[in-house]
């Protein structure tokens, strides 16, 4: 009977082996040179100006170097993780969960409206009074700035992506005989609105790495405690190093991320 | 492959579905009552608009009518239920699911241990003639193997009737005509009782015991065409196009 499957099958799969973007050999190149091109005006403005204005990218390294070698960007990085990781988790939890529940339930969602859109466009920031309420000048403080910021996000990607999900495989899992809410959020919902829930986190860690900054501006050590510590002194080498700490960070975990994300949609 | 029910009768008893509009209200099915018998094959064939698909999801239990019921061997069907295997034109496969996952899918919410379950999804595969596809992603199977894979997740749990809304609807003409004969295989090596809605007269004629023709405005049984046609049927057969020139002319009122 299944005669003609392979030709069947030969058709569809000719689409699934699409080169890889992006990862050819000109466009590494193109990219080297950009940042050849980028330090090269640097250095050049940087000639015209006194190091406490623009530091040389060369002043950068240097410094970059002794900070890391010292053992300060590591503490530094490490007290800012303490922070980081605790407030992606909690705001990323969070925020998939309560977007999944709110897109699911229409009475939650009613209920909810008004309220959502009235936290919705307060800045993570504005909180700092809570976060020194509730938990004081600390890590969990600094972690609650971060949670806020990774809740929306999350919060948005999920809603969104339940929202997308079709009826008609609800209609085939009911028929299947999946019951009840939990069931069916479990077997079809998430599953299906998985891309833009894996999105949601992704976005969601990149803008923890920029609200690390934020979150210590009330006092607590890290990253971007360096970061104003150095600026209030004129150490601009030293404020572009931390900031470089950072984008290193965004970079590991984004890429470590995309993997796991490539990985887990590999049916896409 | 025996069927867990020892009866699958089906009863369309009195069904009527109304819905308020902007004109007023509308009557997609009016009253539409037949029966089904055990192990047979039966077509509901009509124009569009006369409330084919909406009489397959009251069945399926997808939508409620607001009038009459539907039996399913002697219990109403309230809500949708594992002794339905349901078939959709767009197969609604769970993407993110292998074809072994997919088939898979009505067998991981019972008591079935997971020895037999594969064994079950193994047996299945090989039904539908995708030995060799399971561990491929929907995305990579053209629309008929897709259809193949919807064909055994719904027989997965063994359900007492098989439930399909123009299956063969979005496939080439071609993949059309070997999915038939194999659903005409699978039909005879399990016994199912089979309902299929479909457009197409002469896939009707093909396939059904027995035609329910509907027509439209209301939507509603006008005809049972009993076909006495031994298999396989060919359509240069002239007793089959005698069927199709009735059934046509049934359904363009003639």
């Amino acid at each position: 009977m299944a005669t003609d499957i392979g030709n069947e099958l030969e058709g569809a799969t000719a689409d699934e082996a699409l080169p890889l973007a992006g990862i050819d050999g000109s466009r590494a190149l193109l990219g080297s040179l950009g940042i050849v091109v980028f330090l090269g005006l640097w250095h050049v403005a940087a000639l015209f100006q006194p190091a406490y204005v623009l530091p040389s990218p060369l002043a950068v390294g240097e410094t970059f170097y002794t900070e890391a070698a010292s053992g300060e960007m590591t503490t530094a990085l490490g007290q800012s993780i303490q922070h980081w990781l605790p407030g992606a988790v909690v705001g990323t939890t969070l925020g998939v969960a309560v977007g999944i529940a709110l897109a699911w339930s229409p009475l939650l969602d009613d209920l909810s409206a008004p309220v959502v859109r009235l936290l919705r466009p307060v800045p993570p920031l504005a909180l700092i009074g809570f976060a020194i309420a509730w938990f004081g000048i600390n890590n969990a403080g600094a972690a609650f700035i971060i949670a806020i910021g990774a809740f929306w996000i999350n919060f948005y990607a999920a809603y969104g992506g339940v929202e997308g999900v079709s009826d008609d495989l609800l209609d085939v899992a009911r028929s299947l005989g999946v019951e009840g809410d939990l069931e069916l959020i479990k077997s079809v919902v998430i599953p299906a609105a998985s891309p833009e829930i894996m999105t949601g986190i992704r976005t969601g860690l990149g803008r923890c790495w920029m609200l690390v900054v934020a979150s210590e501006i009330f006092g607590v050590p890290g990253i971007g405690r360096q970061i104003f510590r150095a600026g209030q002194n004129l150490q601009v080498d030293g404020v572009i190093a931390y900031i470089l700490v950072l984008s290193l960070m965004f970079l590991l975990v984004d890429t470590a991320f995309r993997a796991v994300q490539r990985r887990v949609l590999q049916w896409r | 492959m025996n069927t867990a029910r020892s009866d699958s009768r089906v009863r369309i008893d009195g069904v009527s579905k109304h819905y308020d509009a902007d004109g007023g209200v509308v009557r997609a099915l009016e009253n539409v009552s037949f029966d089904v018998t055990d192990g047979e094959f039966v077509c509901i064939v009509g124009p569009s608009g006369c409330g084919k698909t909406t009489l397959f999801r009251i069945i399926a239990g997808l939508d409620d009518a607001t009038d009459g019921e539907v039996y399913l061997g002697g219990d109403r069907v309230d809500g949708p239920t594992p002794d339905m295997g349901v078939v959709f034109q767009e197969y609604h496969l769970f993407p993110w699911r292998t074809v072994r996952g997919n088939v898979a899918f009505g067998l991981e919410k019972g008591d079935v241990p997971k020895p037999d379950r594969q064994q079950r999804v193994e047996e299945l595969v090989e039904l539908v003639g995708l030995a060799g596809f399971e561990d491929s992603y929907p995305k990579a199977l053209s629309g008929g193997m897709k259809q193949r894979v919807a064909i055994a997740r719904a027989l997965a749990a063994d359900p007492a009737l098989l439930l399909m809304d123009e299956p063969f609807g979005a496939v080439d003409a071609q993949t059309r005509e070997m999915l038939q004969t194999e659903l005409l295989e699978i039909w005879a090596a399990t016994g199912k009782t089979v309902l299929f809605v479909t457009h197409d007269v002469e896939e009707a004629v093909k396939l059904a015991d027995r035609i329910v023709v509907m027509g439209k405005e209301p939507g509603r049984v006008d005809e049972v065409v009993d076909v006495d046609l031994s298999r396989p049927r060919t359509r240069s057969d002239a007793a089959f196009g005698e069927y199709y020139e009735r059934v046509l002319g049934l359904i363009r009122g003639e």
